[in-house]
């Protein structure tokens, strides 16, 4: 393989690693997000139901939580990350004919 | 190992002579202790954790105790082990500047490959990293350095408010520090001792289940279909296991290489 071939090659793996990492990364946090949501708010939901005798904050707290993390996993990934992207690797399809 | 397996092993065992499947289970996770000091029993599990440590220290000691330019033997498979956790672990996350943090990530690296692989040897035949308590002590290290190095690159204060990425309203900002709190105390290192524990328990469970019940349906009887069929399923999971130890190690230090990462620099 010539120097040029072999420097390409090497780019490409590059590439694949730190997309690799990347998005290792990014699919434990959105987990993490989603699921430390539910808990944090279902434990306040459940200490102030307790307080006022209404359990069904408990559920409620639940799935406040799971929508404040949907709303900032599509805020930070989405929004923010879409911004962060340089435009020609943006992969929004407005405007597009086909 | 527990009497039943053992039984089992030495006997004549098997299906439709009058003795029971003795199923594995949490039982086959406990060993009967070496000797105690004190109240504490030396195990298998610890003995293989010691060989573990061993096995990477003596490694990379006789690789790297006269380096030459041009490498040789051990150490050109030293060589090769350093720039695969380079290039495939630390490089990815942190760039050259992380470069400082290659002899955390190997020895973190293949000590947790020398355990989890120590499933698949015969005789040792146990991986250390499926009894939990050896996989909390490596995410408190893990931890620690992470914290420890955001609070020294950042402050106590920026490493908490950078947390959260910026340009969020004040209101959303107090509605999202339980969440972020709870998230990075609590479910990251959580998962990241039982992601490698579950695996690696779940593993070898199985690879016992398979191995037990090929001995146990093995008789001249219908039985033989199956101790062939779980025969081959035995070797598809040890296969399968082989690919699970690496990447199991892998996933670990690739982690904490991105959270070393996220230390170093807000994520933003």
């Amino acid at each position: 393989m010539s120097d040029k071939g072999n420097t390409k090659f090497t780019a490409k793996r590059v590439t694949a690693a730190e997309n690799r990492a990347k998005g290792l990364d990014i699919g434990w946090t959105v987990s993490g997000y989603l699921v430390s949501g539910m808990l944090a708010y279902g434990l306040i939901g459940w200490l102030i139901g307790r307080a006022v005798h209404v359990s069904l904050l408990l559920p409620v707290g639940m799935l406040v939580g799971l929508a404040i993390s949907i709303g900032f996993i599509i805020y930070r990934y989405g929004v923010q990350g879409a911004a962060a992207q340089p435009k020609s690797q943006r992969t929004s399809t407005k405007g597009d004919d086909r | 190992m527990t009497g039943d397996v053992n039984a089992l092993a030495s006997g004549g065992c098997h299906i439709f002579s009058g003795c029971g499947f003795p199923a594995p289970g949490l039982q086959d996770f406990e060993w009967k202790p070496f000797f105690t000091i004190g109240s504490v029993g030396f195990t298998k599990p610890m003995l293989l954790a010691i060989l573990a440590a061993l096995v990477v220290i003596v490694f990379f000691w006789v690789a790297f105790r006269s380096p030459k330019l041009v490498p040789r033997g051990m150490q050109n498979i030293g060589e090769v082990a350093i720039l695969g956790v380079r290039d495939q672990i630390l490089r990815p996350s942190l760039g050259r500047k992380g470069d400082s943090y290659l002899p955390f990530l190997v020895s973190l690296f293949f000590f947790i490959y020398i355990m989890n692989v120590m499933e698949l040897i015969p005789i040792l035949q146990f991986p250390v990293t499926s009894r939990i308590g050896f996989v909390w002590p490596m995410v408190f290290i893990v931890y620690f350095v992470y914290l420890y190095l955001g609070v020294k690159n950042q402050g106590a204060w920026g490493y908490l408010k950078n947390m959260i990425p910026p340009g969020v309203p004040a209101p959303i900002y107090v509605i999202l520090v339980p969440v972020e709190l709870l998230r990075f105390f609590v479910f990251q290192p959580f998962t990241l001792g039982v992601r490698l524990f579950g695996n690696m328990f779940a593993g070898h469970l199985l690879l016992t289940i398979f191995t037990i019940a090929s001995w146990y349906l093995l008789s001249l009887s219908v039985g033989l279909i199956y101790a062939v069929g779980s025969f081959a399923l035995a070797i598809f999971v040890f296969l399968l296991e082989t690919l699970v130890t690496l990447l199991q190690a892998f996933i670990f230090t690739t982690l904490t290489a991105t959270y070393i990462a996220s230390s170093l620099e807000a994520s933003h």
